[in-house]
């Protein structure tokens, strides 16, 4: 569906003679949530730059609205930034920063001070329009900078970590008001972090990232049950990895077992990692389990235990449970045959999917 | 509360090698101002007396001298802080910023005299300039010891104490504050309008100060340069001292200095973020 | 980079020829067989000469340099301690008002500090000589120390200090093995400074100085208010000379700092 705004085709940057970011392409629909996905020095930062106007492609084609935007400045894009500290001028009260992109293309006075008091009850700041920005508390110039980037009314809108300096609890609700924000505009927001837990709650789609690559895009909900490596894998969620051999289409083995699974389409005998989430695995008495292992420690972490157990070949597990397990007993460990995902070694993303498509049963709750 | 700390602060034994600095206090920075006042109200012959301060405020030379002081500081100030401000602005622009730096530092590194007295060769009857004066065919000038004289130089005495403060200022502000602005819209000369300007403004405010105090005081450039036609306050204090031992007109003067200066540091730290320090 | 307007490169070039055209010009008549700053006549290397043998100016360069390295060695000592004495001072308002104090000296002309220092030191009785000048040249050097070493202090991080006093040091060992280890970069940049304003300065030493001691600054003051003596000039030449060997020595540390610096942050987020 959506309209197309933002497209990448093969994109290249070189700073210094290191290549920051490795031909990138993708495209960006109109009035979606995207999230870069990535641990730091993955190039993220850089596409925003590039889209923001601060940085120039080394090769490649970027278009905005289906212009190409490579040679037009920062101040004449119909993009705005909400920056990872904020920038926000020091030298001017909550309601001039507000004001400045407004002041900048001459809006008439009454125009703009509607618009700057309607963008900032926007963000409930409106009774803190006369404020000098040292007055303001993390959260707030957080909201001023976001403020003062919507009211522009921008396409796009491009958000560089701007949680990073909040603590937790701020930071959660930032991302509710981020996201109904998002919702209720209906502009293309473009939300760059390293935290994953902030991807998967906000976003309509994830691209996650390594070393100046896009390793995999999806919903949230894509990547997380089907993660394409190991990287992606431990990058989303914690996650148990152990490797085993396909052994034909739905049967792998791992451990010195046999299970049947849902995932095909890999060569017989073909090396893979297998992964299953701790949430997914369930301790049961050792009988009854698809194998034994014997519960090393556990951590209390409010709605679940956190349980660490090894089996019989040195295979660390962990475990999510409600239930208290015992430590140095041996138990089993039990799980469905859909919560087995496969990941080949060295898979592109484009035939994962694909080979996704053609042989995954349909799981239960899809 | 404020007690307690205070005594913290004392208990701390080492604290014993901050003595030095506290008589630093009390022989170098308050008693030359008290003796400085203490002087002003004395006599020739060290009678208490207002006679100095009267004579100072009724003379008319005295209060003209002071207001040409006056006059050619701020001048000399307008005019470094007008050549300062483009050329520190395209010196955070340029790719080698601190290589331009040390280009900067190194003739504030020559001795001032040093300088001045390459003026007098340039500036000399015979000197480079007049060659090429006569060489236009316009002849020789009397350029030398002349009001024009003592401003050249004294400008570009001051020059790189303007530039300095302000190019500093200008690179302290953070790149992000640029690109936000270009990012609403703001093109180069708006941005420099806008953002960069106001912000610079600690600079221009260092660098006034460190041009407009000095100025009101260049003793050595009035007699070599300015041929004694220029009186600035530093020429009378230094006259009175060393020359006519006049020690009470010379602290009166003294003080009418010292006034001008913090009156200087008031005017130029208004608006100064609260929490900064001292002047 | 941006593509830059010539006219504000051609602006740059102007005043840095401005800014080292006098000197360049002492140093090209340093060089005159002429015997004056107008007509270059002849090449000759007499007035390096005359300035090498010249014994008295000699002696003043030794004192002149041995009063710039014990004034700014003393100012440093007290200054840090100075500086080390404001950062405690916990209460904003009290910090401020020595704060203030402190900088009175920077900020006054030095005809104010001259003519000042000159009623201590009559007023105490104090001979004119050396020691007043050596007294007055770490007087006047003592703020700039404490405001160089003033920021690096602020950013010592508060923690570090008190895991110290956890791990056992007293004060003394605080102060010794963690706090100025952390600051020397202040120290030495105040150090500098403290050296450049005791050779640079005249007139307070101008005041101070009784018949005995001169220094550079006041000879030179005194040889040129006789007129041009191209002595002066081959003496301004090697002084530049000197300058710029420190100023190359300076800028080739920093850019091997800031390379070391970049590439320890290569890899970060671009």
């Amino acid at each position: 569906m959506g309209e197309k705004i933002i497209r990448f085709e093969e994109v290249m940057k070189e700073y210094n003679g290191q290549k920051v970011l490795k031909n990138i392409s993708f495209t960006l629909e109109k009035g979606k949530f995207y999230t870069l996905l990535g641990p730091s020095g993955c190039g993220k930062s850089t596409i925003l730059n590039m889209i923001a106007g601060f940085t120039q492609a080394s090769s490649g084609e970027i278009t905005l609205d289906g212009r190409l935007v490579n040679e037009i400045p920062a101040h004449k894009r119909k993009v705005n930034t909400v920056f990872q500290d904020y920038a926000l001028f020091p030298h001017m009260n909550v309601f001039e920063n507000v004001a400045f992109g407004l002041k900048m293309k001459k809006t008439p006075k009454a125009e703009m001070k509607e618009r700057v008091l309607a963008a900032l009850d926007l963000v409930r700041l409106k009774d803190f329009a006369n404020r000098s920005i040292s007055e303001m508390s993390g959260g707030q110039k957080q909201r001023v900078a976001i403020a003062r980037a919507l009211v522009n009314e921008p396409e796009v809108l491009l958000l560089d970590e701007p949680l990073s300096a909040l603590d937790l609890k701020l930071r959660t609700d930032m991302q509710y008001e981020l996201s109904e924000l998002q919702k209720r505009l209906g502009i293309t927001f473009l939300f760059v972090t390293h935290d994953q837990e902030e991807a998967l709650a906000m976003s309509d789609e994830i691209f996650v990232m390594k070393e100046g690559e896009i390793v995999q895009k999806g919903s949230p909900i894509a990547i997380y049950d089907e993660p394409l490596n190991r990287y992606v894998a431990n990058f989303i969620g914690e996650s148990n990895i152990v490797e085993g051999t396909m052994l034909a289409d739905y049967l792998v083995r791992f451990n010195g077992h046999e299970f049947a699974c849902v995932d095909g389409g890999i060569p017989s005998n073909e090396l893979v990692d297998v992964i299953i989430r701790p949430e997914d695995i369930e301790i049961t008495r050792s009988a009854q389990g698809k194998f034994t292992a014997e519960v090393d420690t556990q951590l209390f972490r409010g709605v679940h235990y956190e349980i660490i157990l090894y089996d019989d070949a040195g295979n660390e597990w962990m475990v999510h449970s409600t239930k208290k397990a015992k430590e140095g007993t041996i138990v089993g460990l039990d799980f469905e045959q859909e919560s087995i995902h496969i990941m080949r070694k060295d898979e592109e993303e484009e035939a994962f999917y694909k080979r996704l498509d053609k042989y995954t049963v349909p799981r239960k709750g899809e | 509360m404020e007690r307690n700390r205070f005594n913290k602060f004392f208990d701390q034994s080492d604290s014993i090698l901050t003595i030095p600095y506290f008589l630093w206090l009390a022989f170098f920075v308050l008693a030359p101002l008290a003796l400085l006042a203490y002087q002003s109200v004395q006599g020739i012959d060290g009678r208490w007396t207002l006679e100095n301060i009267i004579r100072y405020f009724s003379s008319t030379s005295y209060l003209k001298m002071t207001l040409q002081s006056f006059v050619y500081a701020t001048m000399i100030t307008l005019i470094t802080l007008t050549l300062a401000y483009p050329a520190a602005y395209l010196l955070t622009q340029t790719q080698h910023k601190e290589l331009w730096r040390m280009l900067l530092i190194l003739p504030t590194w020559i001795n001032i005299l040093l300088k001045a007295y390459a003026f007098i060769g340039i500036l000399s009857q015979s000197g480079a300039v007049n060659n090429f004066l006569e060489w236009l065919g316009i002849g020789p000038k009397q350029i030398l010891f002349t009001n024009f004289s003592f401003l050249l130089v004294a400008t570009y005495i001051e020059l790189p104490f303007m530039i300095l403060p302000i190019m500093n200022a200008i690179d302290e502000i953070d790149s992000s504050f640029v690109q936000a602005s270009h990012d609403l819209g703001a093109n180069s000369w708006e941005t420099t309008k806008e953002i960069i300007f106001p912000l610079s403004l600690k600079g221009v405010r260092t660098g006034v100060q460190a041009v407009f105090i000095p100025s009101l005081s260049l003793f050595m450039l009035t007699r070599l340069i300015g041929g004694n036609r220029v009186i600035t306050l530093g020429t009378a204090i230094e006259q009175h001292f060393l020359v006519t031992q006049n020690w009470g007109m010379g602290s009166t003067i003294g003080l009418v200095l010292v006034l001008l200066m913090f009156l200087v540091m008031r005017l130029t730290n208004k608006g100064k973020g609260k929490s900064k320090g001292g002047f | 980079m941006q593509k830059k307007i010539t006219g504000s490169k051609i602006y740059l070039v102007i005043v840095f020829i401005l800014l080292y055209l006098p000197i360049f010009y002492l140093i090209y008549y340093s060089f005159n067989a002429g015997g004056t700053m107008n007509e270059f006549t002849g090449f000759t290397f007499e007035h390096y000469q005359a300035v090498l043998a010249d014994k008295r100016l000699f002696q003043i360069v030794v004192q002149t340099l041995l009063l710039a390295l014990s004034s700014s060695l003393v100012a440093t000592l007290i200054g840090t301690f100075g500086a080390i004495l404001i950062y405690r001072v916990k209460s904003q308002e009290r910090k401020n008002s020595l704060l203030t104090l402190n900088n009175i000296l920077l900020v006054s002309p030095d005809v104010i500090i001259g003519s000042s220092f000159l009623l201590v030191f009559t007023f105490a009785g104090y001979q004119l000589g050396f020691i007043s000048v050596l007294l007055s040249h770490i007087a006047f050097s003592i703020p700039i120390v404490v405001l160089m070493v003033l920021p690096s202090l602020e950013e010592l991080n508060e923690t570090m200090l008190k895991a110290a006093q956890d791990l056992g040091a007293n004060s003394w060992q605080v102060l010794g093995r963690v706090i100025l280890p952390n600051i020397s970069p202040g120290i030495l940049a105040g150090f500098f400074m403290a050296f450049t304003y005791s050779l640079d300065d005249f007139a307070v030493t101008f005041f101070v100085t009784g018949n005995g001691f001169t220094t550079l600054s006041v000879e030179i003051y005194s040889r040129a208010r006789q007129g041009i003596s191209l002595e002066i000039n081959a003496l301004s030449s090697l002084l530049f000379l000197a300058a710029l060997l420190l100023v190359i020595g300076y800028y080739g540390i920093s850019q091997y700092n800031r390379r070391m610096h970049e590439g320890k942050r290569l890899g970060a987020d671009l």
